[in-house]
């Protein structure tokens, strides 16, 4: 029997910045030696995961090619990890059949709306995404995603003022709609905030667990 | 109580909410819809029953009912010969591998809430790569284990074929949801017929050709925008 590698799941609309949160969540754990793979849901093409695979593996050597797979889900992305994650499912137990040194699995999902959660079978922590250009009312509009995520992150916060959008009012309602569940304001251009994210995932999924090259080195 | 829960298993395994990722794949229509060679519903029935007659039927099938007899023979080495036989007759890289995708989940599905020693050693089989683990093949098995009258496990998978690929005509905006209830009327008389012509065939009498149909199917994987696997 494989042993289950942690999974993180990251959903959130068209174009909130799922994928550029990966490629600048990725590098800062690379560096600190946890081997991580990729599978890129994706509504209508491939683009993201070629684009990740392109920075993250060819351009920045943080992991093998092989390790960033992109998966066509039918037009269906929310079926593709929660009613019916069994594509998905199939793909990470042959990841986790021929490697097993790895720390970590990060699904993307495809863009969806705000219904979108993880199947507990796929998912062990659920970050869901959103970013200000749609108005800060998005936290309050509530939905499974921003309710009961295991952290809300709010991206693009750079565009805020040119949107009207308040920052302010975007995390009260985060508050109150989480219940003091964790967010994080992040601006993957810049990188604010992504050292936030990066450091629940280690605390959170990885329980601080060394990476597993590092334990393998000391024997 | 009526104890024969064999109709209500067909239900289960037949429903849209029972996993097998079969919502994933188009089986090259979109690749077809691309390149304007399917545009409306006779093209699309036309192209789902040459699949049916020159694919599914002669090869997924008898390679399904060979499994479903050596179920009940308890023969894991025949399950695994149909299983091996009908990967070897699927030419097309991306459809061997989504036809195990499916044929893996729903075995890990089944096995998690039955036991029968037949089900449980090709389960194994395939978890150790001794067997691919071919969708047809999987269902052959699980079918037989849940008391689904042979017959009705082919039909099941022939119907299911068919709903994939209309459920993807429409997901593709080809046809809207009037014509795919019309188009999978229409296939009943063919998934009957293809169904009494297989049933009782052995497997050397398998077989499967539809060269073009293949091509297109190799040129999806070529394909940089999909919303498909296959």
């Amino acid at each position: 029997m494989n042993k289950r590698i942690p999974r993180i799941g990251i959903g959130g609309p068209v174009g909130c910045g799922k994928s550029m949160l990966i490629e600048r969540i990725v590098p800062i754990l690379a560096k600190m030696n946890y081997s991580i793979s990729i599978i890129s849901n994706d509504v209508i093409s491939q683009e993201d995961a070629d684009r990740m695979r392109q920075n993250l593996a060819t351009n920045q050597g943080l992991l093998p090619e092989n390790l960033v797979i992109g998966l066509a889900t039918g037009g269906c992305p929310h079926t593709a990890i929660r009613e019916d994650p069994s594509i998905n499912l199939s793909v990470i137990e042959q990841i986790e059949k021929e490697h097993s040194d790895l720390d970590l699995i990060i699904i993307e999902s495809g863009g969806d709306n705000i219904t979108t959660t993880f199947s507990p079978a796929l998912a062990d922590y659920f970050i869901y995404i959103i970013d200000v250009s749609g108005g800060d009312k998005y936290p309050r509009k509530r939905g499974l995603g921003i309710e009961t995520s295991d952290l809300l992150v709010i991206n693009k916060i750079d565009l805020a003022s040119l949107v009207d959008a308040n920052l302010d009012i975007m995390e009260r309602d985060a508050k109150i709609v989480r219940k003091n569940k964790p967010y994080v304001l992040v601006n993957c251009k810049t990188d604010e905030g992504v050292d936030v994210v990066a450091r629940h995932i280690i605390e959170d999924v990885l329980f601080e667990q060394p990476p597993k090259k590092l334990i393998t080195n000391v024997k | 109580m009526n104890t024969d829960l064999s109709d209500l298993s067909l239900m289960q395994i037949s429903d849209s909410f029972f996993p097998t990722g079969l919502y994933t794949m188009s089986n090259g229509l979109e690749t077809l819809f691309s390149e304007k060679r399917i545009t409306g519903m006779d093209e699309l029935w036309e192209l789902i029953q040459t699949n049916i007659v020159q694919q599914i039927g002669p090869s997924d099938c008898v390679a399904l009912s060979n499994a479903y007899d050596s179920t009940s023979l308890n023969n894991v080495e025949k399950i695994i010969m149909c299983d091996r036989s009908l990967f070897a007759m699927k030419l097309v890289k991306e459809l061997r591998e989504a036809t195990c995708r499916s044929g893996t989940q729903m075995i890990k599905c089944i096995s998690s809430f039955v036991t029968n020693d037949a089900l449980l050693s090709y389960h194994d089989a395939i978890k150790n790569s001794q067997t691919p683990g071919t969708h047809a093949v999987v269902s052959g098995v699980i079918s037989n284990v849940l008391k689904i009258e042979k017959q009705k496990a082919i039909l099941h998978f022939l119907y299911g074929f068919s709903v994939s690929m209309v459920g993807a005509a429409l997901r593709l905006g080809i046809i809207e949801h009037l014509q795919s209830q019309k188009i999978l009327h229409l296939l009943k008389p063919v998934i009957a017929e293809t169904c009494d012509k297989y049933i009782s065939k052995s497997l050397n009498d398998m077989w499967q050709f539809a060269p073009e149909y293949d091509v297109i199917q190799i040129t999806h994987e070529q394909k940089f925008s999909k919303m498909f696997i296959t």
